[in-house]
């Protein structure tokens, strides 16, 4: 006698667990559960959630070497960014050497959060002399000549008394006087008295504030400034706050620039969530109903190990904390397809057995281990696939790769055991006959040994 | 019931694939001919941005977005309308940030108000890079898949006939693609890929038979055998087949437009690799083993079957 109450009890404990990882009916206030309606707590890709994601690429620029290590304190700065703005969970991933993916989950309008991200915000205190620059002047590359916004080209070479580095605070501030907006900003240490100096040696001629090589404003020097000042440029309200914010963020040690860039609407999201998951249970019925009717009693306990397949998928899945796509759902099914073959082999050879005239018990043996080769090998054939694209593929590629894996090593699992176990449970529970249908064979006396 | 004989009559079922293969080229080779390239890329691999737009106004025509483009250089833009959703899609070379503020900014003042669904903006470098790792994974998936066949079924001529059959596959969702002009762009590596697990997938089920026949007789001459093996993988082929096109087809039905064209793709790798494993793959086995076995000037003995066939002999003896 097989100890098929263990058996059950391992089944049903893998079934509870999944659902709790999944639905999670129980949750943990403390070391007290707490129940509360279960609805699935997956990670929802932007695709299906909607919200944008941006890859920016380090720029390789002469003189400017792209280290990981820079990468990686640009990345730091863009989230100081981030979250300066207010954004509810970004994501940000370093992709490759030089890349970050920034992902911003439900964001409607990215606009403003883009042009935040991909700033350089390179501030920069330049001594002009007795040369005052009008706003939107910019030096070129080689920061000797300065474009003037009418296109007039004049040489003038960037004499950088201190930079954004050494800036401690910022905020915009709301000028009572002038009815203008401007960003105050203090520096500290090395910098507040490189800045005292020269305000105090340079009375009466012109500071330039540049921003990316970009005048803000040119101020003339009325007096020796302790470290603090204020920059003016007309801004208004908004440009204010985001100019504050990049200035105490400090500025990208290295450029970037925005190489990909996908939105989803939100409206789209839910639309292909609600498609996906209608397409889901239709998929799941018409698969469930074509192999009972097909294959009897095996057919349905063949259904009952899929739901199984099914909520060991989405528990791995959610365990893992992978993120669900929209190519991922169709991993998924395609992997349920899968799941079916593993059962559909073993039955075919089940039927063989038993019409050449073995046992019930016997032909489940023999099917099962006939089975067992043919689903490894034409499974292991797919994982290889599977890996090619975990290893090569990035976002939506991936997103199909991870469920397909998952999907055919919860198959495997299924079809190999689980199936097998509810076999062989109900053969015992006296269910032979009914089992022995499957090969469409007249009943016989040995099959109810 | 009469036991077709399918391997007897393989020279239809070569016809039948030579015809399929024919029909693919033809329907890739034709599209330059009507001036337009052989697959329809996405921005995905050539570069550029595709922004889906929902106006308040769904009678809104492409050609009043079109007339508000042109001011901004853009009139070339490829512009559809989605007919069941009355949604706007415009796709244009890659744009700049301050581009697209510009283009939004003319469509909201000169057509109407609307909501952004999607944007798709890739850089041309990246597509390039998909491009490589979509050939590169092809490339390598197959060469792997091919090792591990070579391995587990002792004989190259498995694998070679499993690959044959897997370049049929291939080939006809290329022309599919071609013919429908479905959108080419990331999933569609996917697809591929999936051709490739689902057709080695089902040319293994049947080569397996074929592998455990090989060890049960030694009486049936390999065409024979071959053919026997095809039949009785048939009904776990077709079955197989039947619940992975129900999964699929609901979600070409049901699944709305962002998934079809990815459904489309499924549903013909699904069916044409369950068709090469019996219309190519099989009769090609037969034929480089007949064609090794006259080289030789003998009956070859299978490699794999080897053991069983000493056994069958010590039994005999």
């Amino acid at each position: 006698m097989r100890s098929h109450t263990l058996r059950v009890l391992v089944l049903l404990a893998l079934a509870v667990a999944s659902f709790q990882v999944v639905f999670q009916p129980v949750r943990l206030d403390g070391w007290r559960p707490v129940g509360q309606p279960p609805q699935p707590r997956l990670r929802l890709g932007l695709d299906l959630q909607g919200g944008t994601r941006i890859v920016l690429e380090a720029e390789r620029r002469p003189g400017v070497e792209v280290t990981a290590d820079k990468v990686d304190a640009a990345m730091r700065v863009i989230e100081n960014r981030i979250d300066a703005l207010g954004v509810a969970e970004p994501l940000l991933q370093r992709q490759g050497p030089d890349r970050i993916i920034v992902e911003f989950p439900g964001l409607q309008d990215p606009q403003r959060a883009k042009e935040l991200i991909g700033r350089t915000a390179l501030l920069e205190f330049v001594d002009t002399d007795h040369q005052s620059l009008p706003r939107g002047a910019e030096w070129l590359p080689d920061n000797r000549r300065v474009r003037l916004p009418d296109g007039q080209v004049v040489p003038l070479p960037k004499k950088v008394v201190v930079t954004g580095a050494d800036l401690r605070d910022a905020r915009a501030e709301f000028d009572q006087q002038s009815l203008q907006w401007l960003v105050r900003f203090r520096f500290v240490g090395e910098g507040a008295k490189k800045f005292e100096d020269h305000t105090g040696r340079s009375i009466g001629e012109y500071l330039t504030i540049v921003l990316d090589n970009r005048v803000l404003s040119s101020p003339v020097i009325r007096a020796r400034i302790p470290g603090e000042g204020v920059i003016e440029g007309s801004f208004t309200a908004d440009e204010a706050r985001d100019l504050a914010i990049l200035l105490r963020g400090g500025a990208l040690p290295v450029p970037v620039r925005p190489v990909e860039e996908r939105t989803v609407g939100p409206t789209l999201g839910r639309d292909s969530i609600d498609r996906s998951l209608r397409a889901g249970w239709i998929a799941a019925v018409a698969v469930v109903l074509f192999v009972t009717a097909y294959y009897r009693l095996p057919g349905f306990l063949a259904s009952v190990s899929l739901s199984l397949y099914a909520l060991l998928v989405l528990g791995l899945f959610a365990a893992l904390g992978a993120t669900l796509t929209l190519p991922g759902i169709a991993g998924l099914i395609l992997s349920l397809g899968i799941a079916v073959d593993g059962n559909v082999i073993i039955f075919e050879k089940l039927k063989e057995e038993l019409r050449a005239g073995k046992t019930l018990r016997a032909a489940i043996a023999a099917g099962w281990r006939r089975g067992l080769v043919t689903i490894l090998d034409s499974n292991v054939t797919t994982l290889v696939g599977a890996a090619v694209l975990l290893w090569l593929g990035t976002g939506p590629i991936r997103g199909f790769a991870v469920t397909l894996t998952l999907g055919v090593l919860a198959s495997m699992f299924t079809a190999i055991v689980a199936t097998r176990w509810l076999v062989e449970l109900c053969a015992d529970l006296g269910l032979a006959h009914n089992l022995a249908r499957v090969a469409h064979l007249p009943r016989r006396p040995e099959v109810a040994a | 019931m009469k036991a077709w004989d399918l391997m007897g009559n393989r020279r239809w079922l070569y016809l039948l694939s030579a015809g399929i293969v024919l029909a693919s080229v033809v329907a890739m080779a034709i599209q330059p001919a009507l001036g337009r390239p052989v697959l329809n890329w996405g921005v995905d691999f050539t570069g550029g941005t595709l922004i889906t737009l929902r106006f308040q106004d769904r009678t809104v025509s492409t050609g009043q977005v079109r007339a508000a483009l042109r001011p901004l250089g853009l009139g070339e833009a490829i512009i559809q309308k989605v007919q069941e959703t009355g949604d706007v899609s415009v796709r244009t070379r890659h744009l700049e940030p301050e581009e697209r503020r510009r283009l939004e900014q003319a469509l909201r003042e000169r057509v109407g108000p609307f909501t952004v669904l999607s944007v798709d903006d890739v850089g041309p470098k990246i597509g390039r890079e998909l491009r490589n790792i979509a050939i590169l994974g092809v490339a390598v998936g197959l060469a792997l898949q091919v090792v591990y066949v070579s391995l587990r079924f002792r004989s190259v001529r498995f694998a070679l006939a499993a690959d044959m059959a897997l370049l049929h596959d291939l080939l006809l969702v290329l022309g599919v693609f071609a013919l429908t002009r479905a959108t080419v762009d990331s999933s569609f590596v996917a697809v591929l890929l999936t051709v490739v697990g689902y057709s080695i997938n089902d040319t293994i089920v049947v080569f397996d038979r074929v592998r455990e026949n090989l060890q049960l007789r030694t009486r049936e001459t390999f065409p024979q055998l071959v053919n026997r093996s095809v039949l009785e993988a048939l009904v776990r082929s077709i079955n197989t087949g039947l619940t992975t096109l129900l999964a699929i087809g609901s979600v070409y039905l049901f699944g709305g437009p962002t998934v079809r064209d990815f459904a489309l793709g499924l549903t013909v790798a699904v069916l044409t690799g369950g068709w090469s494993s019996v219309g190519v793959a099989s009769p090609l086995l037969v034929d480089m083993t007949l064609w090794a076995e006259r080289r030789a000037g003998k009956a070859v003995v299978q490699p794999a079957a080897q053991p069983a066939r000493a056994a069958a002999s010590r039994r005999r003896a």
